[in-house]
């Protein structure tokens, strides 16, 4: 199972860089390691949260070709705080969840850039809030909402399958 | 345990903007080389096998298209097909119906014209019938003819409709005449559906193959000058006081679809109105 999860992150990152332009919309890709990194967190708690995000943003760094390290820790941080947000707070509706990865992907972004800023990768931040971020955010959102719900429907029928007296 | 996750987290973190470090400060290559031989041999793996899956897929899309491409082009060329014989028909009809017009029009006869609705082609009987009858005014025994020549007579009429004797009938005679030698005879019908001319001996030693007969117009019956058929093969009976001729039709009965019914005088000669090689 570990395993499994340790491919699922680290082989779901680097894929994201050649698989994603495949379901683009006019451009826009959805960042679906932050999707799995805060589906895990929410599960796993902050520790795993935080380590997968840091290997998975690490690797999508790598495979992007940007800087190596800045999503390592915007994703890390993310993780880390939704383990501890799951943990204390009712995050696992999916009505909240999936507006919740709106806000993430916003606040990702906005990470995203104050490190780029730090270390004097200046971008125009009016344009890529607009054209990037955003509308990341919002097939974030759908796409979360996709991935939960087929999440809550496999566990049904895992519970009524389990239930079921043989 | 609280400590340990924060410590955990200070680490990754740390670790993150110390690598940010070296490489805004010309250090990153190694470190970009390090992650680059992970994830290249993964990204190459993955992109060979998204391009065969959307390469098969987009063979599949392909072979689906061709189908239904093809099956579309099947049924054009199916319609197609039926149009242009459609036209090609209406275009035969035309052109026959102009030559049964432009003969009413020259004929010196008052003729009808009719449309062939029935053919009773067995052995015994050969008939068709037009769907001109009664209400026409059509007299019994009317001649019937086409524009190749005659068809036969009207032997019987009935509310909307008449019955044509053709010519090979069995039981058909007329009269006629090899139209070069003026050879006089009797063309009979035969249960073969053939037509043969039955002459003197005496008065057809000219009558070669390939000779017209047309209609005598000796018993009122018939115009004189109708083409009838041509000589194919003469049968010579040796001393026999009849000799007998196989004729080739000028009318195939078979497809004839319209017909000219005489319905007036017939003492008139219309040999010129009709082709002279029958």
């Amino acid at each position: 199972m570990r395993g499994l999860l340790v491919l699922t992150v680290a082989g779901g990152s680097v894929a994201h860089a050649t698989l994603t332009p495949l379901v683009s919309v006019r451009g826009m890709t959805p960042d679906l390691p932050l999707i799995m990194v805060s589906l895990l967190a929410l599960r796993r708690g902050s520790e795993f949260g935080c380590l997968a995000g840091f290997v998975t943003g690490l690797l999508q760094d790598a495979a992007g070709g940007g800087l190596i390290g800045v999503q390592g820790l915007t994703k890390a941080v993310i993780g880390f705080g939704i383990g501890v947000a799951g943990s204390r707070l009712r995050v696992s509706q999916p009505l909240v969840q999936v507006p919740g990865l709106v806000v993430l992907t916003i606040a990702e972004g906005l990470a995203r850039f104050a490190l780029l800023q730090i270390f004097r990768f200046p971008a125009p931040f009016g344009e890529l809030m607009m054209y990037v971020v955003i509308p990341q955010a919002l097939f974030n959102g759908f796409v979360g909402a996709a991935v939960v719900l087929s999440l809550a429907g496999v566990q049904a029928l895992r519970a009524r399958f389990e239930g079921e007296p043989s | 345990m609280k400590i340990q996750k924060f410590v955990l987290l200070v680490f990754l973190v740390g670790i993150c903007l110390l690598l940010l470090t070296l490489q805004t400060r010309g250090y990153g290559s190694a470190a970009g080389d390090l992650f680059a031989i992970v994830t290249t041999p993964i990204q190459t793996g993955l992109a060979k096998a998204s391009h065969a899956t959307f390469g098969l897929w987009a063979t599949y899309l392909d072979w689906k298209n061709v189908r239904a491409e093809n099956r579309r082009l099947r049924e054009e060329v199916q319609q197609l097909r039926v149009q242009a014989l459609r036209v090609s028909d209406t275009d035969v009809e035309n052109r026959r119906l102009r030559r049964l017009l432009t003969l009413q029009e020259r004929l010196p006869l008052t003729t009808l014209s009719g449309e062939i609705i029935a053919r009773e082609w067995g052995g015994w009987i050969r008939s068709l019938t037009v769907n001109r009858g009664r209400g026409d005014n059509i007299p019994r025994l009317s001649a019937v003819i086409s524009p190749d020549g005659l068809v036969g007579r009207i032997v019987d009429v009935r509310p909307g409709a008449s019955i044509v004797q053709v010519l090979t009938d069995p039981a058909s005679t007329v009269g006629a005449h090899v139209l070069r030698t003026r050879t006089p005879g009797i063309v009979e019908g035969d249960p073969r559906g053939t037509l043969r001319f039955k002459f003197m001996a005496r008065d057809g030693a000219s009558i070669q193959s390939g000779d017209v007969l047309v209609t005598a117009g000796q018993g009122g019956l018939f115009p004189r000058g109708i083409p009838i058929g041509t000589v194919r093969v003469i049968d010579n009976r040796g001393a026999a006081l009849f000799h007998y001729a196989e004729l080739t039709p000028a009318v195939d009965f078979a497809r004839i679809d319209e017909v000219l019914l005489v319905t007036g005088d017939t003492q008139r000669d219309v040999t010129a109105y009709f082709p002279k090689d029958g």
